[in-house]
């Protein structure tokens, strides 16, 4: 494969009174894999996407091997060989994994749509980077791993030569990302162009081969990843990505003494969906007051419909949430109703999707700390405290919260749970696509809730997180609890339950 | 009207109305020449009917009134995400009911309990018309689309038969309404002497500002909008986002309802079969073209009721369907232009949803949950 050089040559590019970049100059080389790495709002992703051609430049130039990439459009970046995997997987769910493969560039007989040359290309294709995918089955029921290597066979099949992915690692189980990386290798010593876009420091030092810090829209460093790579190097990047010095590690709050009665407690919870499948299946958990209880596992395993149920948005099937002994959700129908009453019993729930689920991000600040509490009166005193409590930045009532940055936003969204009378919090990816400062100021937060005697329940695709924080963490698969580990068990453990595999 | 994006959202409104009016100017000149007249002759014959003479201004309000009425209408319901298509059958009904409650009215009822019993009324049939699509699409999940063209449709039935079996009317016409319901022409202002304008024009122009005013203020108005823009969240946050959605329903036919007082209470004096329609359609056109502010709305409505009456002005030598194709043409470039903003704003790799500027309103295709969801935030 020719090696294809990406190069920004003082690029800005703003959007609306956001600067997303100032004048980036950055390289990404043939046959390596380049880290991009920041904070949130550093303009890593912008880079990517200007690469690909889905943003034009204000100022300055895009090059594609060497030359200007113009129109700065994705078909002309695709025609020359760049290929983007976005971090939400744009595949239908109906379509086989072929068809999604060939999906805009199907290989033609006459009118007919050639499959069967498309599937010789794509076993060839699958077998030369080990991507392996079963292209018979439909998108929709594939694993997260394995629509993410569709991802990748796609670009690969419009023939790109340089292969750009935004935050890959953030949906897969540890095994699993050392499998994507694998892939990655064969790729860059194939000859490719490999960039990644991620927060995972410690992936970036074991597999990378050259890391890109970028902050406020500008490189801050170029930090090449020899062959000596000692365990340092994570806190440095985090030094160069924050511009100071890295926050103090997270102290959990101390295990408390079980008491006589617990504050959370899920017993037997199952809900099925309209055809009848068990989505949770059996899941029993007791939370003592002051205790943090992690739920592990693959993205899409029954997290979602957990905390949705402890939400009262759902109506468990089978089983009971219970807080403080009596059942919220008892003669409430699910939807606005239920979700007051869980807020009254003091259960009070932060979902994981905060743009959509937590948020209304074209209304106001204000409005959104607001939201579902209008009426309580004291309308102003309550945004002044929702807003400061965990120093949202900017803290103006009138900005919209599309204007925020996610760490800034997730401030928001948990300054107005904890606002709240909280006796039990469900908590789901709290630190999702956060910064690290505002993600340790987050977990703080949620032990700082603990020690003030709520029961929290934390669900995290971040096992460093879980295992920093958490005084026991399960682990869910198929909507069931298969198995409890404590938060010091090893990686490989927590990959093996998540994954199903048998202890070796 | 306060907050950021409305006042933003305004101005590009602005542009895009200077953009329609010369567009539509420049196909005027071109229907002109086809039909072998000179333009700016048949221009200023349009201006003189319409702007030129007090007649002609005071006629211009008179059919922007039930314009405004449904285009306000339209906007209720649609800045709480939904949209309400059956404007048409719901002022058509209430229409009716009106008419009808304000023929049996006696004489001697005085006009300070017969308009409000009357307005009382309309509302009440027009809300609750449009509540059943409210109804099936908040507790059933039936698109409000779908429901609201059916409803339609039901309305044009309904009405003949109410007519003939139920009022016994021999013509298509309802009984005159008592005098204490009817509304005051503007007469009394001299230059308007003879034209069809009433009291309900101003009074369409003072229930716009106050319903903008209610909805960026009061409780109700704001869950309103916080469920068009985002109902997920809504719906997490313990918002009442079904019931919500029916009362923005109810609000909303209510409002079309209130097109009654130009037609029926201001002008004619009885209901007759097709008195007012067009005015549900066109009042989508109307909220589309001003929904970012008060005075955006009542200018739409004025612009299209200038259409309309140009129309009639200048049908001696251009047929008046000529004004109905340019209103089709601002359609037309309404929905193109709102589609560009969409395009623009739903451009793939945003990587922030970025501009604090950016138009915070439900999208025009996805009334429904469709709530945007922006990419990542690296």
């Amino acid at each position: 494969m020719d090696g294809l050089l990406l190069e920004l040559v003082k690029v800005s590019r703003s959007f609306g009174a956001t600067r997303a970049l100032h004048e980036l100059d950055l390289r990404l080389s043939p046959g390596r894999i380049t880290a991009i790495v920041g904070e949130n709002g550093a303009g890593k992703s912008t880079a990517l996407r200007l690469c690909a051609g889905e943003l034009a430049p204000d100022a300055g130039e895009v090059r594609v091997g060497g030359r200007a990439l113009h129109p700065a459009r994705p078909e002309e970046a695709i025609r020359r060989g760049v290929g983007l995997v976005h971090q939400h997987f744009m595949l239908v769910d109906g379509f086989t994994a072929l068809e999604n493969l060939v999906l805009g560039a199907e290989p033609m007989r006459g009118l007919r749509i050639d499959f069967a040359a498309a599937r010789r290309e794509a076993c060839a294709l699958a077998e030369r980077t080990g991507l392996e995918v079963d292209f018979e089955r439909r998108a929709g029921e594939l694993t997260v791993g394995e629509r993410q290597r569709l991802e990748i066979l796609k670009v690969l099949y419009r023939r790109a030569r340089a292969v750009l992915l935004d935050e890959p690692s953030a949906v897969l189980a540890p095994s699993e990302v050392g499998e994507l990386y694998a892939a990655l290798r064969r790729l860059a010593d194939d000859g490719a162009t490999v960039a990644v876009v991620t927060h995972r420091l410690d992936e970036v030092v074991r597999f990378c081969d050259e890391a890109l810090v970028m902050r406020r829209g500008e490189l801050a460093a170029r930090t090449p990843l020899g062959a000596e790579r000692p365990p340092e190097l994570v806190a440095e990047l985090t030094r160069a990505i924050m511009g100071r010095e890295p926050p103090a590690p997270l102290g959990r709050p101390a295990a408390p003494d079980p008491g006589p009665e617990p504050v959370l407690e899920l017993g037997g919870v199952e809900l099925r969906d309209a055809a009848g499948r068990r989505l949770l299946d059996g899941i029993s958990l007791a939370l003592s007051a002051g205790e943090i209880v992690g739920v592990a596992g693959v993205d899409g395993n029954g997290q979602r419909e957990l905390v949705r149920v402890c939400a009262g948005l759902e109506r468990a099937t089978a089983g009971t949430v219970r807080v403080g002994g009596r059942d919220p959700f008892a003669g409430v129908h699910p939807g606005p109703a239920a979700v007051r009453a869980a807020r009254r019993a003091g259960l009070v729930v932060v979902h994981e999707d905060r743009q959509r689920e937590e948020l209304v991000l074209a209304a106001s600040l204000g409005d959104n700390a607001l939201l579902g509490d209008l009426g309580a009166g004291h309308d102003a005193e309550r945004v002044a405290r929702r807003l400061a409590r965990f120093a949202v930045e900017p803290a103006t009532p009138r900005l919209p919260a599309q204007a925020l940055s996610g760490g800034n936003q997730q401030k928001l969204v948990l300054g107005r749970a904890r606002d709240r009378q909280v006796r039990a919090l469900v908590v789901s990816q709290p630190t999702r696509g956060v910064d690290v400062g505002t993600a340790r100021r987050i977990q703080t937060a949620l032990a700082e809730a603990a020690a003030a005697g709520a029961a929290v329940l934390c669900v995290s695709a971040d096992l460093s997180e879980l295992a920093a924080l958490c005084h026991r963490i399960v682990v869910v698969r198929r909507g069931r609890i298969v198995c409890e580990l404590p938060p010091d068990a090893s990686e490989d453990a927590f990959g093996r339950a998540m994954l199903g595999v048998e202890a070796a | 009207m306060s907050g950021p994006s409305a006042a933003d959202g305004g101005r590009v409104t602005y542009w895009r109305v200077l953009f329609v009016v010369s567009a539509t100017l420049l196909v005027l000149a071109l229907l002109c020449f086809a039909f072998g007249q000179a333009p700016h002759a048949v221009l200023a014959r349009a201006f003189a009917g319409t702007w030129g003479t007090p007649y002609g201004i005071g006629q211009v309000m008179f059919k922007a009134t039930p314009l405004l009425f449904c285009g306000l209408a339209f906007h209720v319901a649609f800045r709480a995400g939904l949209f309400n298509i059956g404007a048409e059958g719901q002022l058509a009904l209430a229409s009716l009911a009106a008419a009808w409650v304000a023929s049996k009215l006696p004489a001697s009822v005085p006009a300070v309990v017969a308009l409000p019993a009357t307005l009382a009324v309309a509302m009440l049939v027009g809300g609750g018309y449009a509540a059943i699509a409210g109804v099936l699409r908040a507790r059933f999940g039936v698109h409000e689309i779908i429901a609201g063209i059916m409803l339609n449709r039901s309305a044009d039935v309904l009405l003949p038969w109410v007519l003939a079996a139920g009022l016994g009317a021999d013509s298509m016409r309802s009984a005159d309404i008592a005098q204490g319901a009817r509304l005051p022409r503007l007469d009394f202002i001299p230059g308007l002497h003879g034209s069809a304008a009433s009291l309900a024009f101003p009074l369409a122009v003072l229930c716009t500002f106050g319903l903008y005013l209610w909805l960026d203020r009061s409780r109700a108005g704001r869950e309103m909008r916080w469920i068009g823009q985002g109902p997920d969240a809504c719906l997490a946050q313990g918002v009442e986002v079904p019931r919500r959605r029916i009362e923005a329903m109810c609000l909303s036919g209510a409002v079309a309802a209130l097109g009654v007082t130009g037609t029926v209470l201001g002008y004619k004096g009885y209901y007759e079969l097709g008195l007012g329609s067009g005015a549900g359609f066109s009042g989508i056109a109307v909220a589309m073209l001003g929904r970012a502010h008060p005075v955006a709305l009542v200018s739409a409505a004025l612009l299209f009721g200038t259409l309309a009456q140009a129309g009639l002005a200048v049908n001696a030598s251009v047929p008046k369907e000529a004004m109905a194709v340019l209103e089709a043409l601002v359609i037309l470039l309404v929905a193109g232009s709102a589609h560009g903003d969409r395009a623009r704003r739903a451009r793939p790799g945003r990587a922030k949803p970025p501009a604090p500027d950016a138009p915070a309103e439900p999208s025009l295709d996805a009334p429904a949950e469709g709530a945007p969801s922006p990419g990542s935030t690296a």
